[in-house]
């Protein structure tokens, strides 16, 4: 199953589509990152905990995604987007979508 | 894309949720949480016990000159009973290893209380004095809250009980009910490490009147006075007293096991 | 005490009325669905297949508002001490989800096809203290008409 961003897949060709799938995963930090952000809010820096976390929860939701498109009997998504947003106070949710498509 | 043919699915199971039960989840976090905040009581405990072993007596005083004293409005000027009162602590400090002044208060209430407050002044209730007879009873109570003193009881119960509701409005905010029930007094967090204080505090006290006295009789005088009193058998264990009839047989074991006699008292 | 009897009853009141609003809620998104299945709805640039002549090229969209229940927001501000998937919040986004592009789908009954599918979602606060929380989502797109015959 690959992803692509494009409207069409380099080197292959789109034969039948399925429709919209998508993924999407809200977690929420724990009390100890949170006391390592603070004290970041006063020295700066890449707060590497949440990095870890959103890159952990965008991993999930893509994997979420991969594995409606395989229900549908895809074989590629294509058109992938994603958005964060904060749905509760120290949660963020990820949101993946894009076109499933079989692609030969 | 243009040749692509659409067919119309829909996925049979729905993978963005998760399916397991929300409650089983809801009492899982709740039960971490709750130990969470033991824990960290528990640990704070050991620091207060710390802290409290560097506060000597003259300390006391001076942190607590400042400060209102608890029950300021409900105290009973009466110079004589005071005096007497006053003369009873005195002669029986040395017997508890109490070095510095003890001042004494009366204050009113319809319950037989007493209390070893911060900064050194012992509270006994207009009630206590009314019931105990004799004043081997009324020593063994002042020899009860003198022995507070000597293991700065009274200073650990407040810390726990700073930390206690600390705790508590971290968690429910300062405004909550619960925030504003443990506020004033230690209340059933620390009630088990009380009970254990207490039960110490009776064995010093019931060795003092031995020695001021030469004998024990009297001492459970308040105890049995009490005993008529209903207690909440289920809210025992939260109580920061023991039971009394525990209290008594207590006392009674260390009477035999010490070879104490029971001779007459003299009335107060 | 009046303080945990009132927190009480509005966990029991949240937790509820918000199982049974999400199972009726899905019930209706699924039969929607069924029913819409037909609709090609893709989020590239240019249309599917060719069916003749475009008649009408036009923005559509649906959205919805769905508020939170005292339950879930409980179960969230437990899971920020520990971390983790806050579950209680992915029933609540998916359904607003679906709802949205459903509300989409219905809002052109002659089209052909929706290209070009976006999804926007934000939350909507009252304040910090008094955080009446609801997830709100907009789905939008061109729905495309061809010429008869």
């Amino acid at each position: 199953m690959f992803t692509t961003n494009t409207e069409e897949i380099p080197g292959k060709t789109i034969t039948r589509c399925f429709g919209v799938v998508s993924g999407s995963t809200v977690r929420a930090k724990h009390a100890g990152r949170d006391l390592m952000a603070s004290l970041k809010n006063i020295f700066g820096g890449e707060l590497k905990g949440y990095t870890e976390l959103l890159c952990e929860s965008r991993d999930e939701a893509i994997e979420r995604m991969k594995s409606q498109a395989k229900q549908m009997g895809a074989n590629a998504i294509v058109n992938v987007r994603f958005s964060t947003s904060s749905v509760a106070a120290g949660a963020a949710e990820i949101y993946v979508y894009g076109t499933a498509v079989a692609a030969e | 894309m243009k040749e692509a043919k659409f067919q119309g699915i829909l996925p049979t199971h729905n993978d963005n949720v998760s399916h397991d039960h929300p409650l089983k989840e809801f009492t899982t976090l709740l039960l971490g949480a709750v130990g969470l905040i033991l824990l960290a009581y528990w640990l704070l405990g050991f620091a207060v016990d710390g802290a409290v072993a560097h506060i000597s007596p003259e300390t006391e005083e001076q942190l607590f000159a400042k400060f209102d004293l608890p029950l300021a409005d409900k105290l009973v000027d009466d110079p004589e009973d005071q005096a007497r009162l006053q003369h009873l602590t005195d002669q029986l400090r040395p017997f508890v290893s109490v070095a510095y002044p003890v001042k004494v208060l009366i204050f009113k209430s319809s319950m037989a209380n007493a209390f070893a407050l911060p900064g050194g002044y012992m509270a006994i209730s207009t009630e206590m004095l009314a019931k105990v007879k004799s004043e081997n009873g009324l020593a063994f109570v002042i020899a009860h809250e003198l022995a507070h003193f000597h293991n700065r009881d009274h200073l650990r119960g407040m810390g726990r009980g700073i930390v206690m509701t600390a705790l508590a409005a971290a968690v429910t905010g300062p405004n909550s009910s619960l925030s504003r029930l443990l506020a004033p007094t230690s209340q059933f967090g620390q009630a088990q490490y009380s009970q254990a204080r207490e039960s110490l505090a009776d064995q010093t006290a019931i060795t003092a009147l031995n020695g001021y006295y030469g004998h024990v009789g009297g001492v459970d005088e308040f105890f049995t006075q009490m005993i008529g009193m209903p207690e909440h058998p289920v809210l025992q264990p939260f109580a920061s007293h023991p039971q009394l009839k525990r209290r008594i047989e207590r006392l009674e074991q260390l009477r035999v096991k010490n070879g104490w006699q029971v001779k007459a008292v003299t009335p107060y | 005490m009046g303080d945990l009897i009132v927190f009480l009853v509005l966990i029991s009141l949240g937790y509820g009325f918000g199982k049974w609003n999400e199972a009726s809620h899905y019930k209706s998104i699924d039969r929607r669905e069924k029913r819409l299945v037909y609709l090609p709805t893709t989020n590239s640039r240019k249309p599917l297949g060719e069916n003749g002549t475009v008649q009408r090229a036009y923005l559509v969209s649906g959205s919805v508002v769905i508020s939170v229940d005292y339950f879930k927001r409980i179960l969230a501000g437990l899971r920020n001490l520990f971390g983790g998937s806050v579950r209680s919040y992915e029933t609540l986004v998916d359904r607003a989800r679906r709802e949205a592009i459903l509300r989409m789908k219905e809002s052109c009954p002659k089209a052909k096809q929706i290209i070009n599918l976006r999804v926007e979602t934000s939350s909507i606060y009252k304040g910090r203290k008094n955080q009446i929380g609801s997830v709100e989502v907009l789905a939008y797109g061109t729905a495309i008409e061809y010429e008869r015959g």
